[in-house]
Order: structure tokens, then sequence, then C-alpha cells
């Protein structure tokens, strides 16, 4: 009797037990993965769905007019600069921000006294809140308080202040910068545990062998932080791409849409015009934009 | 020659700290230009001449930001947001970070990416559906709707976090707490949560950092000034004719102020975090 019952009781225990074990995991990551479902997978499919719709008013009756929105963004006058301007900031907000970090990096990489000191000061434009840092420099950029005006005048650079954000051809330009400060300490954080993470003994063999310091910055440093910098760019280009409160607290997109960018166009449209479904049609072309940079980056990566 | 490399070792070190000084000095300059600002008389503030440092030192713009605005109410309600938030994401996402560490199951890599991948979703695209939505529940205007709109920022990035933290810890004393019969959620509260209490609480505070100063759901999804957080209230307080600096650049030191606590404190991990994404690949 007990050596017919005790394998089935083992078996029985062992069942249960590995049941307990493969549903656990799913137990422990359903509320997470439900919310994730929720708030980001259905907005998601929602949001690239209403870009094939028509509604008259919030609530009212859609009907799909398949790509409609999409015919019409092409005669749009706004979405075209808004385009090219997306693209304009894009480019120069990556680079600076990435040669402008890389460079810290290389100066923080040395040994020196205070390095640690320089480490976390230079972290601040990082941490201070979007809106501080923002008004702090819409301040310093206003035509007739502004500090930099003010010191340009009076180094005799120039001989009247220029209006920074309200001067169409130059207000994109104090965006990009504003924008540019602001992740400067990321890349140059993450660009400096990359730049640790090369062998000290691959200097020195290649002192010894006889090689200058430019010799050494392309042949170990620079294929030493590659894989780090794909990354760094990557997450920037795309951070940079969807950043939407930097512009709107700095122009709002003016002035004459000369800031304008996909992410501001999109949101005027949804929450100022309500048109919620031509606004989902632009956001969408912003992320095959997108998509399409990042598959381009990866499949050179791959390679 | 050991003399010659001696001056150009010391040159070398001359050149960088000259341009570290200038590069973080740059930096640097427009923190230090806000709280300079914040303490001077309205006279300075709007001088031909102003200067570096304020010759008089006033607290009248921090004075009135407190009494006589709205201030004190966008303080709160960022409070209540950003401890909600913060509370909201460890609870669900240390369960979550757990179970993607610890286990093997079927799904489990491309969890994994779609967290990654839900880091690049464009928020304009997300918050058109999430406000008709929360039109719909009648839950605009509400501290609820703000709290489970960071959630999507949130809970991907912690979630991601805490499995990098739980990666890294040793599973041995789970595995002797499950011989001896603890059950697998009196391990998780009596040994796992114990044991890395300090990488949950890191996380948590960078949640509190994110919700503490997000812009875009805040702007969206509220509507009147009692409901109205730090950034989206100081962003009204910007008048149109005249631009009250001073009183701007006050709230904008107090809103700097609770996120510098907390980065000082937590430092160490912070910049362990930064890099965990993109070094680790």
């Amino acid at each position: 009797m007990n050596r017919v019952s005790l394998p089935q009781v083992r078996f029985d225990s062992m069942n249960a037990a590995t049941l307990r074990k493969t549903l656990l995991p799913y137990l422990l990551i359903a509320p997470g993965l439900l919310f994730v479902a929720l708030l980001l997978i259905y907005p998601l499919i929602s949001g690239v769905s209403a870009g094939f719709f028509f509604q008259e008013r919030l609530g009212g009756e859609r009907t799909f007019v398949w790509l409609d929105n999409y015919r019409q963004l092409l005669s749009d006058d706004i979405f075209v600069p808004a385009f090219k301007n997306t693209i304009i900031y894009t480019v120069a907000v990556v680079v600076l921000q990435y040669i402008l970090g890389l460079t810290l990096a290389l100066f923080l990489n040395e040994e020196f006294r205070g390095r640690g000191l320089f480490r976390s000061l230079m972290l601040v434009p990082w941490i201070v809140p979007t809106i501080a840092g923002v008004l702090s420099w819409r301040f310093m950029l206003s035509e007739q308080f502004g500090i930099l005006n003010t010191a340009l005048i009076k180094a005799g650079v120039l001989s009247r202040g220029i209006d920074w954000l309200g001067d169409p051809d130059v207000a994109l330009f104090s965006v990009i910068i504003t924008a540019a400060w602001k992740t400067t300490p990321f890349v140059a954080v993450v660009m400096l545990a990359a730049l640790q993470a090369i062998e000290r003994q691959m200097y020195e063999s290649a002192v010894i062998d006889g090689a200058g310091s430019v010799q050494r910055f392309v042949y170990i440093t620079l294929p030493g932080i590659k894989a780090v910098s794909t990354i760094v760019l990557l997450l920037t280009t795309i951070w940079t791409f969807n950043q939407f409160d930097v512009i709107y607290l700095m122009t709002k997109g003016g002035p004459a849409n000369a800031t304008q960018t996909i992410p501001i166009y999109t949101y005027l449209n949804a929450f100022s015009f309500r048109r919620f479904n031509y606004a989902a049609a632009i956001a969408t072309v912003g992320l095959l934009m997108m998509l399409t940079v990042v598959v381009f980056i990866y499949r050179r990566n791959e390679r | 020659m050991i003399a010659a490399s001696k001056t150009q070792l010391r040159v070398r070190k001359l050149l960088v700290y000259v341009a570290l000084l200038v590069l973080t000095a740059t930096l640097l300059f427009p923190f230090f230009w806000m709280i300079s600002t914040s303490f001077k008389p309205a006279t300075d503030i709007f001088s031909k001449a102003p200067t570096l440092i304020p010759k008089d030192i006033t607290l009248e713009h921090y004075r009135v930001l407190w009494t006589e605005t709205q201030f004190p109410v966008f303080f709160r309600n960022s409070t209540i947001i950003a401890l909600s938030t913060t509370f909201l994401t460890l609870g669900v996402g240390t369960f979550f970070a757990y179970g993607l560490s610890r286990f093997q199951f079927k799904g489990r890599r491309s969890f994994i990416t779609l967290l990654f991948l839900s880091q690049m979703f464009p928020l304009v695209l997300l918050i058109i559906p999430i406000y008709l939505v929360f039109i719909h529940l009648e839950l605009v205007n509400t501290h609820l709707s703000l709290v489970l709109s960071y959630g999507t920022f949130a809970l991907p990035f912690s979630t991601l976090m805490l499995k990098s933290y739980f990666d890294g810890l040793p599973s041995e004393l789970e595995e002797a707490a499950l011989i001896d019969g603890c059950g697998p959620f009196g391990t998780i509260f009596r040994i796992v949560l114990p044991l890395s209490a300090p990488g949950i609480a890191a996380v948590g505070a960078f949640v509190f950092i994110l919700a503490w100063q997000e812009f875009t759901f805040a702007l969206t999804l509220t509507n009147t000034n009692e409901m109205r957080t730090l950034p989206v209230g100081i962003s009204m307080m910007v008048g149109f004719r005249k631009v009250l600096w001073g009183q701007l650049m006050a709230a904008s030191v107090m809103i700097t102020l609770p996120v510098t606590v907390l980065f000082v404190y937590f430092q160490k991990y912070f910049i362990s975090g930064m890099t965990m994404g993109s070094v680790k690949g």
C-alpha cells in the first residue's frame, strides 16, 4: 500500500510545486504588464489608428478616411517647416551635446585633485528641473534685461541687443543651445564611464611602442568608446526628436513658426485647435521618422 | 628628460584645470544666475549694469511667492503627486522587476524589450488617447490622472533599473529561504526587500524627481489652479507685459531645492543608474 501511494503523493506535490513555480513569475509581473498594456500599448495603437479617422467634434461620429489626414499634411504650410526644423533641431542638439559631453568626459578622465567635485558640479544642468532651467535661460536671453545682451554690448560685440527668442532668425539657435545645455551632463557621465572601461595597459603599451597622443586617441580611445557612443547617440536622438517641454516653454513654436517642430505642432493641433485625428497623423509621421533613424543606426552598428 | 616630462605633465594638468573651469562655469552659470537674481531687489534686476552677486540681499520675492501667489497650492499638489507616483511605481515595479530578474518563462525577453522600446514612444502621441480616455472616465483635473499617466514613463524606467539591481544580487539567500519553507512571498518580503532597500530607495528618489518636474501631462490633464503642479503653475506665472523675473527665479530655486537634496544624497546611485543602460548595453 505504502509502495503504491508514495510515488502518487510525490507526483502530486511535485505537480503543485511546478505549477506554483510556473505561475509565480506571471503573478509577479501581472500588475505591471496590465499597466503597460492599458497606458502604453493601448494609447500607442489607438493613437496611430486615430490618424486614419475624421471626427467633427469630440464624442461625435468617427468616419474612416484612410490617408486623407496624411494627404492634408503635404499641403500644410506649417507642417513642412516643422518637419525641417525637427531635423535641424535634432541633429544640432545631438551633435552639440555629444561633442561637449565627450570633451568634458575626456578632461574628467585625467587624474587630478578635485575630479569628483567637478564631476558633481557639471551634473547641475541635468538635475535642475526643466521649467527652472528654461526660465533662467529666458531671463538671460531676454532682449532688454538679459545678461547676454548686456555683456555683449559692454564687450563691444553688439551695438544693440538681439531679441534671442523673438527674432525668427535666431530663435531656433537659442532653443538648440538651451536644450543641449540640459542634456550635456548625461552624455558626459556616460562617456566618462566608457573611457574608464578602457584598460590603462593598452595606453601604456602604446606609449612604449612610440605612439603619440593623437595616435592613441584614434587607435585606442575612439574604438574603445564606439559601442557606447552608438547607444548614447541613439538615446539622445530619440529624446531630442520627441522633446516637447523645452521648446514649448521657450517659444511655443514661435515666432512665426521659427521653432515649430513635429511634437509641438502635434500638441497644438490636439489641444489648441482640437483636431485630434490630424494631430495623431502628425505624431505618426514623427514616429515613422524616428523608427527609420533607429533602424538605420542599429543596422549600421550590426555590420 | 625626466625634468622635461615633469613640466610637460604640469602644463597638461594646468590645461585640464583651466578647460574644466571654463566648461563647468559655463554649464553652471544659468543656475548661478537664477539663485543670484532671486535675492536681488527689482531695481537691481532691471538695471543696465547688473552685478554677479547681489549688492543688497532681499527675501521679498520668496515672501511674495509663498504668501501672495498660488505657489503653496502648486507645491502641495506636486508633493502629493510625486510621492504617490513614487509609491505606486515602486509597488508595481519591484514585483515586475523581480519576476523578470529571477524567473525564466515564456515571453520574458519580449517583455524586457517592450519596456526598453516603450521609452521611445512619442509622448505627444500617447497623450491624445490617454486624454480622451480620462475625459470619458471623468478623471481629468484629478491627482489620480497625473499619477496614472506618470506611470507611463516611471514604470518602464524603474522596472529596468530595479531588474538590473536584482540581477546583481546573489540568489543563494533566497534559495536557502525557500528550502527552509519560507514560501515565495515570504522570501520576497523577508529576504529580498530588506536586502535591496538601498537600491529601491534610489530608484524611488529617481522617480520622485521625474514626477516632480513633469510638465506635459500636467499641462494637459489639469485645468484649474487648485490642481496645477509646480512646473505648470510656474510657467503660467510668466506675465505677458511685465515679467516678474525676481519672483520667477525664486520659484525656480524653490522647485530645484528638493531635487538637489535628493540628488546629493543618492548621487552615487544616480550616476550608476544613468550609465547602466548605455554601458552594459
